[in-house]
């Protein structure tokens, strides 16, 4: 039986998606849901809780913490992502989350603005960051 | 398509206002994105004419739905953005023209004004009409997208959007005009054409895997050239019977008022919904148009797709019905029997245009930023010089 859910184990780690932190300054006071971090990634928020200016951040396309964001959280594919935003600022309605091409990238940036909010591969954090959320 | 000869130079000054503006502001940043779409397109009819203006019948050709627009995008000062959106289509030769140029302010995280020139939301998907890669066709259904020239307007906007638990509602507000060219499916030609005091409004409110939208606007039609090209001629033989038949002066411009159709009203609606739910798509939007009190037919216009997503494929097939009526509501009081047949004659030859298409489509995400598509469209079109038509396109839809 141990050896059967080692061989188990050993297959499907590789299918095991890394989990990914949601991001912001430590002084953010801020309780999002998933929900909350969607709208907020999806242009209908624009401020947090308390008011002020929320402004996000997504890892660029290919990052693996990128695609488990999209699925996970806003419940589209890359290309779903893209269509909906392209409907938006070709209409003058929004413009898409700046991209950020690395997770350290991503960290010092979080950690240095107040009103950024961003999400990393969770091995990626550190004390210089609060992790609002972990899915 | 026509080419807007009036707007060429107000079409440069704008953008080039704006232009001047940005680099007054040291930390402008100016983003440039666009979208562009290649795709080869054979339109056949049985009667020989092209379905719709801007293709080639009988002929495999990349110039009918291909185009390329560059959008930059400069904050200003806090809150304040300048846009300007060149494009080029192809049916116009991909002579570059900027079709949108604009100055927002966004006032708070509700709402958003602009001015300048920009999409008119005529109906439900106008504003990302020639955005390919936003939506799963090869084109917008026909029936309702019919591609009217007034989809650039000039005025103010409001967007507005409000967040009610896990509801969303997006708002426009918009005041403008128009003038330009439009297609005249009686005489197959392009006539000279304007709207004036166009006020809009359109609601969107969207929960998880639905939207339900709606909106209309108004406009008084600036219709003297139409009148005296095509509205008035038509009429020119039943109005030399009528007085050869004892029609008097007074009648007859009676008569030519109630045909007429400038400083007329323009009314055009729009409501449907739109479902996206365990990768099954389904969409309805159902308009509507007018001039009121004229001699132009009433429009009515839907469509209907189901679509299914896999993976990185999407299926869609459709069902698409343009249909004029004729309502003779605007005659009445109209006593000259022989002027009464020209009136309704005139709305019958407007109302001569119907078509219905059945079409399907595969889109095929191969890279985040581009879809290719393929798809086949087979109609039956009422104009005798048309009759039953297939369209069939492959291309590439981009954003970046």
């Amino acid at each position: 039986m141990k050896k059967l859910l080692l061989i188990a184990g050993l297959v499907l780690s590789p299918l095991v998606q890394a989990e990914v932190a949601v991001i912001v300054h430590p002084s953010n006071a801020a309780t999002l849901d998933a929900d909350a971090v969607s709208k907020l990634y999806l242009g209908r928020e624009k401020s947090f809780p308390d008011g002020s200016a929320a402004v996000p951040l997504a890892l660029a396309d290919g990052a693996p913490a990128a695609a488990e964001f999209n699925d996970k959280v806003l419940k589209k594919s890359a290309s779903q992502l893209k269509a909906y935003w392209s409907k938006l600022l070709f209409t003058g309605k929004g413009t898409p989350p700046k991209e950020i091409a690395t997770d350290a990238e991503m960290v010092k940036l979080i950690s240095s603005n107040p009103n950024m909010i961003g999400f990393v591969d969770a091995k990626s954090v550190d004390s210089s960051v609060k992790v609002l959320l972990k899915l | 398509m026509p080419y807007q000869k009036g707007w060429i130079i107000r079409r440069a000054s704008l953008p080039l206002l704006l232009l001047a503006v940005a680099p007054l502001t040291a930390q402008a940043e100016i983003k440039l994105n666009g979208f562009a779409s290649i795709r080869g397109v054979q339109a056949n009819s049985d009667g020989g004419l092209e379905p719709f203006p801007g293709y080639t019948e009988g002929e495999f050709d990349f110039k009918s739905e291909s185009l390329f627009a560059i959008q930059a995008q400069a904050d200003l000062a806090e809150n304040l953005t300048a846009t300007v959106q060149l494009y080029a289509d192809g049916q116009k030769d991909f002579d570059l023209e900027a079709r949108w140029a604009y100055l927002s302010y966004q006032i708070n995280d509700q709402h958003r004004l602009s001015a300048g020139r920009f999409a008119n939301p005529i109906f439900h998907q106008s504003e990302y009409e020639k955005v390919g890669y936003a939506h799963n066709f090869a084109r917008l259904p026909k029936a309702v997208y019919i591609g009217f020239d007034f989809s650039t307007v000039e005025g103010m906007a409001l967007d507005s959007q409000y967040n009610f638990g896990d509801y969303n509602l997006q708002t426009k507000l918009l005041y403008g005009a128009w003038d330009g060219e439009t297609f005249s499916a009686v005489t197959n030609s392009w006539v000279n054409f304007g709207l004036k005091d166009i006020m809009a409004l359109n609601v969107s409110l969207n929960k998880d895997w639905w939207t339900l939208f709606g909106g209309a606007f108004t406009a008084e039609i600036d219709g003297a050239t139409i009148d005296s090209g095509t509205v008035f001629p038509l009429a020119a033989n039943g109005i030399n019977l009528a007085l050869a038949n004892g029609a008097t002066a007074a009648q007859v411009n009676d008569l030519k008022s109630r045909i007429g159709w400038d400083q007329k009203d323009g009314i055009y609606w729009f409501s449907g919904f739109a479902v996206d739910y365990n990768n099954w798509l389904v969409d309805y939007e159902y308009a509507y148009w007018e001039t009121k009190e004229s001699s132009d037919a009433p429009n009515t216009s839907w469509y209907a797709a189901v679509g299914y997503r896999f993976g990185n494929y999407v299926v869609t097939v459709h069902h698409e019905d343009y249909a004029q009526d004729t309502d003779f509501g605007y005659l009445d009081g109209v006593t000259h029997p022989v002027l009464l047949a020209t009136g309704k004659g005139i709305q019958t030859a407007f109302a001569s245009r119907e078509f219905d298409a059945n079409g399907i489509t595969l889109r095929y995400d191969f890279h985040p930023s581009a879809a290719l598509k393929i798809d086949y469209l087979t109609g039956s079109d009422t104009r005798a010089a048309v009759g039953d038509y297939q369209m069939m396109s492959i291309g590439v839809d981009l954003v970046f």
